[in-house]
C-alpha cells in the first residue's frame, strides 16, 4: 500500500501542470459537445480520449507506476482501451448523440473526477499523496458519464472494459484500503445497468427467449448482487479492526 | 411410396433437415437415423453419405425402385441442443402420426425459426459458468468476480466478431487474448490470479465438436469424426495462442 501511494505522489508532483492542461481540455471539449455537438467536436473528443487513455497507459502506469508489481499488465489494459478508441475514431462507431434520458446521473458521473481529490482531502491526505482527476478510476467514471450522456449508440466493448475496471476498483477498496474507489464502484453500477438495458433490452416486449422482461430482471439481480458486494466491502472496511 | 408427394420434394426436405441437424451440432449417426426415420414414414429408403461440409443423399421408393439424389451444403448454424431434441422428436412424430410433407415442413419451419436464446442471457450465463469453473479449480471470490467480468468481455467480442462472419480461428485467438488479458488484472491482488487467468478462456473450449468427433469415430463415421476433431483441435490451438500472447506479455513466460 505504501508503494501505491508513493507512486501516486511521484506521478502527481511530476505531472500536475500537464494534468491541469488535460483537465481544461476535457472541460472545454465536454462543454462543446453538450452545447455545439458538431462533427469536428465529436472527433476531437475521440482524439482526446485516445490521448487520455494513452496517457494513463504510458505516463501513469508504464512510467510513474514502474515500482508497482505488474504495472505492465495495467499499461497494456489501458493501451487496449486506447486502441478501442482509435478503432472507434476510424469507424465512427460512437455517434455522441444526446438521449436526454439519463442526464442527472450523467452529470453526477462527470463531476465525480473532481470529487475524488475532495474525498482524499477529507480523509486527511495532502498533495501530492492524494487522488487526482487524471487517474484511472476518475477517467473511467468520466467516460461512463460521457457515454451515458450520449447513449444513443455506445461502444459496448469499451463499456465492458470499463465495467471490468469498476469491478477491480471494488476489489482495490478491499485490498488496498482506497475508499475513494467506492465512488467509482457505486456510481458505475446503475450506469452499467442502463448501458446493458439500452443496448440489449431496447424492446422489453420483443419475442425473445426467455422474454426480455425476465432478462431485465436477471440483469437487475446481477447489479443488486454487485451492490450487496460493494456494501459488504464498505462495511468490512469501515468496521474498526482489532 | 405411402404418399402422393413427389420424391423430389421429400428428398429436398430430408436433405435440408439433415443438413440443419449437422450444422446445429448433432452427431452423425443421429442425423442418419432421423433422416432414415422420416424416409420410412413415407415408405422410402434413405441412404446418406455425410461429409464435414456436405451431405449426399439418395432416396429410393421401396415400391417402384424409383430413386432421387440430392447434394446439400451443411450450413454453419450455432450449436443448438434445442433443435437437436425437437427435430429428433419431429422425426418420430412423422413416423408415428403419418404426417404429410406439408405438415412436416410447417412443423420444421416453426422449430427452426423459433426465437434463439437472447444474447444477453447467454452472455450472463456464460459469465456465471466460467466463474463457477474458477471456483471448481480452487479460485477465491475475487478471482471469480474477475473471471465473470473477463468472460463477458471476451464472449461479447466473440459474439460481435461472429456476427461479422470473421474467420473462426481469428475470433478464438482474439477472444482468448482479451479474456485472459482482463483476467490478468487479478495479478495485482493477493488472490488466485493464475487460476483466474487459466479459467477465463474455458468458455471457448469447443466441447460439442470434441464430443461429437469422438462419438462419430466410435460409431464408425471416421471421416466426419476426424474432421470434427481436427477442427476442434485447431480451435484449441487458437485458444492457446491467444492465452500465450497474454502470458508472454504479462509474465514474460508461458508458465
Amino acid at each position: 500500500m505504501e508503494i501505491f501511494w508513493r507512486t501516486i505522489a511521484y506521478y502527481n508532483s511530476a505531472t500536475w501542470i500537464l494534468q491541469i492542461v488535460i483537465i481544461l481540455i476535457g472541460i472545454a471539449l465536454t462543454a462543446l459537445l453538450i452545447s455545439k455537438p458538431r462533427p469536428w467536436v465529436k472527433m476531437a473528443m475521440k482524439f482526446y480520449m485516445i490521448g487520455l487513455y494513452g496517457w494513463i497507459s504510458i505516463i501513469y502506469y508504464y512510467i510513474y507506476c514502474e515500482e508497482r508489481s505488474y504495472n505492465g499488465v495495467m499499461a497494456m489494459f489501458w493501451g487496449v482501451m486506447a486502441i478501442i478508441w482509435i478503432w472507434d475514431a476510424i469507424t465512427g462507431y460512437t455517434t455522441f448523440e444526446r438521449t436526454h434520458k439519463y442526464d442527472i446521473l450523467s452529470y453526477i458521473l462527470l463531476a465525480m473526477p473532481f470529487i475524488y481529490p475532495l474525498v482524499s482531502l477529507a480523509r486527511g491526505l495532502s498533495f501530492p499523496e492524494m487522488t487526482s482527476p487524471v487517474m484511472p478510476c476518475s477517467v473511467v467514471v468520466f467516460t461512463i458519464g460521457l457515454l451515458l450522456l450520449f447513449a444513443h449508440k455506445v461502444n459496448m466493448f469499451l463499456v465492458l472494459f470499463l465495467c471490468h475496471w469498476s469491478l477491480i476498483g471494488l476489489s482495490k477498496t478491499y485490498f488496498f484500503q482506497i475508499p475513494e474507489d467506492f465512488l467509482l464502484a457505486s456510481a458505475t453500477i446503475p450506469g452499467l445497468y442502463l448501458f446493458f438495458r439500452e443496448y440489449f433490452l431496447n424492446n422489453l416486449h420483443a419475442d425473445t427467449k426467455p422474454k426480455a422482461k425476465y432478462i431485465n430482471w436477471l440483469l437487475i439481480t446481477v447489479c443488486v448482487g454487485l451492490a450487496i458486494l460493494l456494501t459488504t466491502t464498505m462495511f468490512l472496511e469501515l468496521v474498526p479492526k482489532n | 411410396m405411402k404418399t402422393s408427394e413427389s420424391l423430389l420434394s421429400i428428398g429436398k426436405f430430408i436433405a435440408e433437415y439433415s443438413a440443419h441437424l449437422m450444422g446445429a451440432g448433432v452427431h452423425t449417426s443421429r442425423v442418419v437415423r432421423n433422416s432414415k426415420r422420416i424416409g420410412e414414414a413415407f415408405g422410402l429408403d434413405v441412404k446418406l453419405g455425410v461429409f464435414h461440409k456436405n451431405i449426399i443423399l439418395t432416396i429410393i421408393d421401396k415400391e417402384t425402385n424409383e430413386a432421387c439424389n440430392e447434394v446439400i451444403d451443411i450450413p454453419a448454424h450455432p450449436i443448438s441442443f434445442e433443435h437437436n431434441s425437437e427435430l429428433s422428436a419431429l422425426s418420430w412424430e412423422a413416423l408415428d402420426n403419418h404426417l404429410s410433407l406439408e405438415e412436416l415442413t410447417e412443423k420444421y419451419r416453426k422449430i427452426v425459426s423459433a426465437p434463439m436464446i437472447h444474447p444477453l442471457f447467454v452472455l450472463l450465463l456464460v459469465g456465471f459458468a466460467n466463474a463457477s469453473f474458477c471456483k471448481l479449480f480452487g479460485g477465491d471470490l475475487i478471482s471469480m468476480g474477475i473471471v465473470f467480468s473477463a468472460t463477458i468481455t471476451g464472449f461479447y467480442l466473440k459474439q460481435q466478431m461472429q456476427k461479422k462472419k470473421m474467420n473462426h480461428y481469428i475470433v478464438f485467438i482474439v477472444s482468448a487474448f482479451v479474456a485472459s488479458l482482463c483476467a490478468s488484472t487479478a495479478l495485482i491482488f493477493d488472490t488466485t490470479s493464475e487460476i483466474a487467468m487459466a479459467t477465463s478462456v474455458l468458455y471457448l473450449v469447443p466441447g460439442v465438436p470434441l464430443i461429437n468427433g469422438v462419438i462419430d469415430v466410435v460409431e464408425g463415421y471416421v471421416l466426419t469424426g476426424f474432421a470434427r476433431l481436427t477442427e476442434a483441435s485447431l480451435l484449441i490451438v487458437s485458444i492457446a495462442i491467444g492465452l500465450s500472447f497474454t502470458l508472454l506479455m504479462v509474465k514474460n513466460s508461458l508458465i
